[in-house]
């Protein structure tokens, strides 16, 4: 799944921004990962925050997710082929498949251990205390993120990666370890899907 | 890239692009520990510390070419023992300076989070040993009520992530010389001699723990 691909060659080039932070992760890891999370943390939380619906949870994953890539960075620089390693890295899908890895883990986790104190299932987005949102805008995007979140957890996270982070569809493929025609269809059922319940619900306008 | 429909403005589409977060959390300050050079009695260290206290200390090696691999070298080190990355920070935790120059009565805060509860236990054991004073292994054993892991306690402090703050240099051998330190035997005494510990051997009380 990992093996350099024609498709992670195209990534690389529709991504801006990595040429500069590999060479800055080449440089020196402390420095360059400073790079990486200045480049990529707004991306990262976004899609943590709507795989999560919680902007605690969601810092939390982020967190989690960048120190992974921390410490997998570590381990491969300190490989001789660490060099090779880094020159084929596209930084943002593979950043964005450990948050989507990390968050699949957290949720297998919660089902074998169930809550039993009656909280609210981390999958089930509250109204959160987003008072620095205009209140007409939060409704909506409270609407629309709580009918996301009804959504299977692999079109939500395809349809999440496309349409609210605007990652190209190869990206998207990548980090759902899926040919782009399989990851394309994740997305277009998921968006139906989406449809379908706005319909239904009929929501804020 | 896409064939998504993109002729009529599609509300559903906008509302998506809209869920992306206006307001990005700076998440450097939670993932980043810092570290600064500073002096100590037994010259120059490299210290880490987190927002709860400090996690390592290390004798800089002092090299000509601007302490350039020094500093490699403890990132490098911290990274294996800790798995964190470091940022350079100005501002010394508070009571560090004090307590490098062995002022006893400075304890700054400090993060042994990542410890078993062994270490933990050897240390804090360690840290009671007073200023002027040593004690031999088998009495830090003895004190956390372990009194069979004598080497294990020797082999916490002889990796102390926090040297002269914890004051392992005060553990010294029943019998014989001073023993080894983490940083070499004759900064051990130095350290000892220069609040008035006899350096020759452990003559303090406790030396009979065992």
């Amino acid at each position: 799944m990992s093996t350099p691909t024609a498709a992670e060659a195209r990534v690389a080039v529709a991504d801006p921004d990595a040429e500069r932070v590999a060479a800055a992760l080449a440089r020196d890891l402390d420095d360059g990962f400073a790079e990486l999370v200045r480049t990529y943390q707004g991306l990262v939380y976004a899609v943590a925050l709507r795989t999560t619906g919680h902007r605690a949870d969601a810092e939390d994953l982020a967190a989690e997710a960048l120190l992974r890539a921390y410490r997998s960075l570590a381990d491969h620089l300190a490989d001789e082929r660490g060099d090779a390693w880094l020159r084929a890295l596209a930084p943002r899908p593979w950043l964005l498949t450990i948050v989507v890895n990390v968050r699949r883990n957290q949720v297998r986790d919660a089902a074998r251990r169930p809550r039993t104190d009656g909280a609210t299932p981390p999958d089930a987005p509250v109204p959160g205390p987003s008072v620095e949102e205009h209140a007409e805008h939060r409704e909506a995007t409270e609407h629309h993120a709580g009918l996301l979140a009804r959504l299977p957890e692999t079109q939500r996270t395809a349809v999440v990666l496309r349409h609210v982070t605007d990652l190209p569809l190869a990206e998207v493929a990548e980090v759902l370890g899926c040919p782009v025609g399989t990851a394309k269809s994740h997305v277009s059922r998921g968006l139906a899907r989406l449809r379908a319940l706005v319909d239904d619900t009929g929501g804020p306008r | 890239m896409t064939t998504e429909p993109t002729a009529d403005p599609d509300p559903v589409l906008a509302r998506l692009a809209g869920l992306a977060p206006r307001d990005v959390p700076d998440l450097t300050d939670r993932l980043f520990d810092g570290w600064l050079t500073t002096d100590s009695l037994i010259g120059p260290v490299l210290v880490a510390s987190t927002r709860e206290g400090v996690t390592f200390l290390r004798a800089s090696a002092e090299l000509p070419d601007d302490g350039f691999m020094a500093r490699q070298e403890f990132q490098e080190a911290y990274r294996r023992r800790f798995g964190r990355p470091l940022r350079p920070v100005v501002d010394l935790p508070e009571g560090l300076e004090a307590a490098l120059h062995g002022d006893a009565a400075a304890t700054p805060r400090l993060d042994l989070r990542g410890l078993t509860d062994f270490q933990r236990d050897v240390l804090a054991a360690t840290r009671t040993i007073p200023a002027g004073e040593t004690r031999p292994y088998a009495w830090v054993a003895a004190e956390i009520g372990r009194p069979g892991a004598v080497r294990a306690a020797g082999t916490v402090l002889a990796t102390n992530p926090v040297p002269l703050l914890i004051p392992c240099h005060r553990v010294v051998p029943s019998h014989g010389d001073i023993g080894r330190y983490i940083f070499g035997t004759p900064a051990k005494r130095r350290l000892l001699a220069a609040v008035g510990a006899a350096a020759a051997g452990p003559t303090s009380r406790g030396g009979t723990a065992r």
